[in-house]
This record gives structure tokens, sequence and C-alpha cells, in this order.
């Protein structure tokens, strides 16, 4: 069982003259937990309707678990889309059961476990209430919870915590978490760098429908490395000049030096240490995910408007 | 069970559930019987009150000749006449008329000896069959006067009692009333099928379009195969429809066991027993169910096919013409054939599948076409469910997960082909 939860090989999607995706490669090991992140448009939503066979690509192929992703392999996903699609009119707890029962659970196990779930949710006293007098977060929670329940083993998660408040979104991170813990495999797509960074071991970034890059966000970081020292002492300043670094940039009450490759980070330090300067921070600053986009893809904040063009993305 | 139909089994039963749960579900199965009833029951009380309203008629006779008995033969015919006395002056009676005593006075004279002219003086024409009525019995009434004056009228009075067509049936020979509870119940059940097709055919539309609008289907195909999701949800909207008939069916029955003794016990003077004679057998009960299962598969696959392909209500008005057109064509020629005046093609028509719940189903309980011929039609549809249960599920598949622009003719055949 070695063989990896997803794997997309050169593939590639386009809708009439528009391309989605373009000739991409993935690979998620089991057990590991990926951030799809780019902007709007970029292609993350058709790649993941691409894994379960809810588009065809062009080119290309698409695995899961080490095969075609038909019905049994699917079924061991727990797959929440981007559109959030719930029957509105279903009461809370019936709609869950429901979603268990398709997969083959019983029926009184399900209802359990989906009531267990709406208690640690905050949605207990909402069982029996239909769905569409819920809040769009609440649904969305719901909806969520019909992702986990059969306990799957792979999450495909479409901007999972997109329109959530703060609460409620570390809340679900803590459960994808968990749920990694217990040993699922965790794909999930954001626009939000920030959040990536907190939750995933490995990224893949895409712009305009193609890979920028992918892999250990740690390494990923380390490669980006950036030369730039952060310091924040007491004292003259003029030292710093005297060090040969090809950058100072004043940040608050901070310095940022940008060294030259072959200045070492220690010879910073010394002379700090030299000159007398009571020192209060002393870092190496590695670039966030947000610098290392930009330096591969461009400004991603500018998010084009490409959501009038329906779901054909 | 195993998996497919624990699936199949959980779709059927949130659709069944979810539908009879609702309220238009519970209002519109007691509304629509009650509904009904209460029409039958207004429109004989309007009859009754008509009846009641209907003020007198007055007869002035100038001839003194065919005025009394004008006036039995129009009291035969149903009408409150009295001859009122020559003298009485016309102006009295017209102030009669204008101020409501009574509907119209007749005035019979010379002319109506001579050419069967009179005058019918009201605030209100009288329509075209009293006065086609009125006039005959007037024409009559003066000729048979003129003839009893007249020499050598022998044979001529018989003429005059009318000419009477007498009908006589070649082949086998059927009882009246059977006779009429055939052509009452195929009425009936074509009328049944030909709204129930309609009505649960569109919740299966309503169904799928709605799920592949909110995009649960996407998430729900990644547990299940299409198939079953379909075979489920056609069985759950089955299911919901056949419990709206039972309840009606019920309620009939109800009405038929109870209501008609009661109505024989309070008007002994009625002969009810005729309309238990009427009612349908059960032999004729079960082949209406074969055909609405049948029917009811055959044109729901094709209405979910048309939610599949569609992704807004308008679309899915315009693409659902053509299949509305098949069941609405062959109610449109029973109706045609209910004259009697049937071309023989129209029973050829009726074992086209998509036709034959609709056109064979009253032929057969009316025995107007052999069994073998209603025999043949099952086979076909049988045949036709599985043909089109084969296509339209492979545009479904396809179609759930389809955004965009509704397909053409020509996608429509690639992806049969394909999928």
């Amino acid at each position: 069982m070695t063989e990896a939860a997803v794997r997309l090989a050169g593939v590639t999607k386009s809708f009439g003259s528009h391309t989605a995706v373009s000739d991409f490669d993935l690979e998620i090991p089991r057990g590991a937990i990926l951030g799809l992140l780019g902007p709007n448009g970029s292609g993350k939503t058709t790649s993941i309707r691409m894994m379960m066979a809810i588009l065809v690509p062009d080119r290309g192929t698409v695995e899961l678990f080490g095969g075609f992703p038909d019905f049994a392999r699917r079924s061991r996903v727990g797959y929440l889309p981007e559109e959030r699609g719930v029957y509105e009119k279903m009461k809370v707890l019936e709609q869950l059961v429901f979603l268990g029962e398709i997969r083959g659970m019983d029926r009184k196990i399900v209802r359990k476990r989906a009531m267990e779930w709406l208690e640690r949710l905050d949605l207990g006293e909402w069982a029996a209430k239909k769905v569409q007098t819920l809040s769009k977060g609440m649904q969305q929670k719901v909806q969520f919870i019909g992702t986990v329940l059969h306990k799957p083993d792979l999450l495909i998660l479409d901007e999972p915590f997109s329109g959530l408040d703060p609460i409620n979104q570390e809340v679900l991170e803590s459960i994808v978490l968990e749920q990694r813990e217990q040993g699922a495999t965790i794909l999930f797509s954001t626009h939000l760098m920030e959040q990536a960074e907190r939750l995933c071991e490995r990224v893949c970034l895409i712009s305009k429908s193609r890979k920028v890059l992918d892999g250990n966000l740690k390494a990923i970081k380390r490669r980006e490395r950036s030369n730039v020292v952060a310091v924040e002492f007491e004292g003259d300043d003029r030292w710093l000049t005297r060090l040969g670094v090809t950058e100072i940039e004043r940040v608050g009450y901070a310095h940022h030096l940008t060294l030259n490759p072959r200045v070492d980070s220690d010879r910073i330090l010394a002379a700090a240490v030299a000159e007398g300067v009571s020192l209060r921070r002393f870092e190496l600053l590695e670039p966030t995910l947000r610098e290392i986009f930009v330096r591969h893809a461009g400004d991603p904040a500018p998010e084009p408007a490409l959501k009038a063009a329906g779901g054909a993305r | 069970m195993n998996t497919a139909w624990k699936q199949v089994w959980a779709v059927l039963r949130r659709e069944y559930v979810e539908r009879v749960k609702t309220k238009g579900f519970v209002i519109s199965t007691i509304a629509i019987p009650v509904l009904m009833l209460g029409m039958i029951g207004l429109s004989a009380f309007m009859a009754v009150r008509a009846e009641q309203s209907q003020r007198q008629l007055a007869l002035v006779d100038f001839t003194g000749e065919v005025g009394e008995e004008v006036a039995r033969r129009m009291g035969a015919a149903g009408y409150d006449l009295e001859i009122v006395d020559s003298g009485i002056g016309l102006e009295e009676l017209d102030r009669r008329v204008l101020e409501e005593e009574i509907e119209a006075y007749i005035v019979l004279d010379e002319l109506t000896l001579q050419e069967g002219a009179f005058a019918y003086r009201s605030r209100e024409s009288p329509g075209r069959i009293r006065g086609a009525l009125m006039e005959s019995i007037v024409v009559e009434t003066v000729l048979e006067l003129r003839l009893s004056l007249t020499e050598n009228t022998e044979g001529v009075r018989e003429l005059l009692g009318g000419s009477h067509l007498s009908f006589e049936r070649l082949g086998e020979e059927v009882s009246e009333v059977e006779e009429v509870s055939g052509i009452v119940t195929g009425v009936a059940g074509a009328l049944i099928l030909y709204m129930s097709m309609l009505l649960y055919g569109q919740f299966v539309l309503r169904s799928v379009l709605d799920e592949k609008r909110n995009r649960v289907v996407e998430v729900v195909i990644s547990a299940l195969t299409p198939g079953r999701l379909m075979l489920g949800k056609i069985l759950g909207v089955g299911s919901m429809g056949m419990t709206q008939l039972g309840i009606w069916a019920a309620c009939a029955a109800l009405i038929g066991l109870v209501g008609v003794p009661m109505l024989a016990a309070n008007l002994p003077e009625a002969d009810l027993s005729q309309i238990v004679e009427v009612l349908p057998g059960v032999g004729a009960l079960v082949l209406l169910l074969v055909y609405f299962i049948l029917g009811f598969f055959l044109y729901s696959s094709l209405f979910a096919a048309v939610g599949a392909m569609c992704n807004t209500e308008e679309e899915a008005q315009q693409a659902n013409f053509p299949v509305m057109m098949l069941i609405i064509i062959p109610f449109m020629l029973q109706i045609f054939s209910l004259e009697g005046s049937a071309f023989a093609w129209m029973d050829w028509a009726a074992v086209f599948p998509f036709f034959s719940p609709i056109m064979m189903f009253p032929r057969a309980v009316s025995g107007s076409v052999e069994w073998w011929m209603v025999g043949l039609s099952l086979f076909f549809m049988v045949i036709a469910v599985g043909a089109t249960a084969w296509v339209a599920g492979r545009i479904y598949r396809v179609g759930i997960l389809m955004q965009g622009k509704r397909p053409t003719l020509r996608e429509l055949v690639r992806w049969v082909r394909e999928a």
C-alpha cells in the first residue's frame, strides 16, 4: 500500500478556448496534508473535479489510491465541493443520515454518529430543523460533517474554510488536523496563503492553469530563503553600513538586512556584539508563502473576476 | 440486501418521505377529491336551482282550435304553461312579462293555422333548443288538425309520429350496461393516466434539475452510480404517485360502498342499481395499474433525462415539450376516437409504446380491440421501457455533471454513444 492517495500526470483540461488546467502533475502521498493554492480562476476547482471524476481530463491521467477514480475508490473519499450543495428542504439530521446511507452505512449507526458530530459543532439543537433555516456558515458545517461522516481515507475539500467566522474556521481546522492524525490523507484548496502556511505540510501552488511549484513546505522555504536578516537593537545604527550588505530596510523597530550571498549571517551577529549595541532580536527571515508565490507567479492579490464564467473552471 | 439495493432504497425513501411530508402533497391529496365532489355537487345544485327559478309561460289562443292541444303537448314536454283568456289583452301580458310575473307568452293566431308561424314574446330569446321544440310542437299540432279535415290521410298520421332509428349490432353481443361500464372505465382510466403521467413526470424532472442545480448531485454521485440514483428517484416519485392514487381510489371505494347504498335508502324512487353495475371490475383495475407502472417508467426516465440536460427552469420548460407531446398526442387522439367513429389506424397507433397507456387501456376495457393487440402493446411497452431507460440513463449520467449550455441533439447522441 505505498501507492499515492492522489496522482495526476500531465492532466490538461480546456473549456472551449479557455485552458483551465494545463499539463498538471501532482502526487499526494498517503497521510499527507496538502494545500492547493492559487488565486480564483487558477484551476484549483477544475483539478479537484477531475479527481472526483466529475470532469474528464482532455489529456493525462487521474488516479485515486493507485487506480481510476471509480465508485469503489470514490466512496473512500470525503468530498466537499466548492458550491455548497445541500438538500435545502430536508432536516439537518435526515440529510446527514441520507449521505451516510448512500455510502452503505447502517441507518442507526450513521444517525448516532451524525448526532455526535452535530453536538460537537454546536449544531445539536438544529438537528430537526430544515437545512434552509440555517445560516450559510452553519450549512457549511453540516456539509462538512457529511464529508467526514463515513470516515474517509481521503478528504478532498474545495475552499472548506471560506465564508466562516474565525472561530468556526479554527474548529474546522482542528477537525481536519485530527482526521489527519487518524490516518486520512487531506487535500484542500484555498486562496488564503496564511492558512495554508499554518496547516499544510505540503503545498502546491498553481497560477493561470499551470503548476508553479509543489513539495514540502519547509523544504520550499529553505530553498527559497532570501538571505534577509532582521535585527532589532538599541543604539547607534551606523555600524550597519560597514557590513557590506546589499540593502537595508527599516521595518518598524527592526532593520531588514539583505545579505550578499558571500556574507554569512554569523558575521552580522559578531559585528553587533563587537559594536556593543544591546540586541533585542536577531532572526534569519524565511519568506512567507505569499512572497514565494509572488516571486514565482506575480502578485496573486488582484483576483481576476472569472467567477462570472460559472462553474466552468 | 446488498449495497446497490441499499443505496437505491435510501434514495427511494428520501424521495418518497420528503415528498409525502410536504404541504403540497397533503393539500393536493385532500383537495382534488373534495374539489371534484364539490364540482359535481355544485353542478347538480345549479341544475336544480335553474329548474326552480324557471317562471311560468302563458299562451293566448286567437284560433280557438289548437290552443289546448299545444298547451297539453308543451306541458308533456315539461313546460309550466297556462292558457290565458284571449280577452285579457296583449298589453296586460306584456306588463306581466316586463314585471317578471311570467317569463314569456306565446301567441297563436290565423297565421299559425296557415303557416305554422307564432309569436314568442319575452325579454330573452327562447334559445335554440326550446325554440326548436316549440316549433315542432306547434307545427305537428297544426298539421294534425289540418289532416283531420281532409280525406284519405291513412298512413300519413303514422309518419307524423316521427321516424325512429333502431340500431342493430353486427358481431358479438355485449350487454348495454357492460358496454357503458367499459366506456366509462376507459375514459376515466385514460384521464387518470394522462394527468398522473404529466404530473408525476414533472416531479421527476424537477427533482433531477434541483439536485443538479444546487450541486448536491456531485456529492451524491461520489457515493453511488447515476443509474442507482435515477432508479431510486423514479421509484420514489412513483411510490408517492401510487400512494396518492391509492388514497383517491380508497375514497372512491368508500363512497361506492357506503355512499351509494345510503343514497339508495334515502331516494327509493331512484334506480341506483345500474350505478353499481357500471363500476369497473378487478381485471380493469389491474390492467390500469400495469399501464400506470409501465407508462410511468417510460415517461419519467425521459423526464429524468430532460432534467439532467438542463440547467435552468426555463431551459427545462422548453426541453420538456417533446416529452410532454408524447403524452398529450395520444390523449388528443383518444378524445377523437371517443365519438366511436375511430379510424382503424388509431387502434394500431395504440400499439405504439408511448401511446399505449392512454390509448390502449380504454380500448382494452371497452372491448373494441382484440386481446392479442393489448398483449402486443404490453410486450412493446416492456421493450420500450428497457430501451428508454438505457438511453435516458446514459444521457442522465453525463448530463447531471455537465454545466453550461444545453446540449444540441448531436451532442446528445454522442453522450448516448460514449457514456
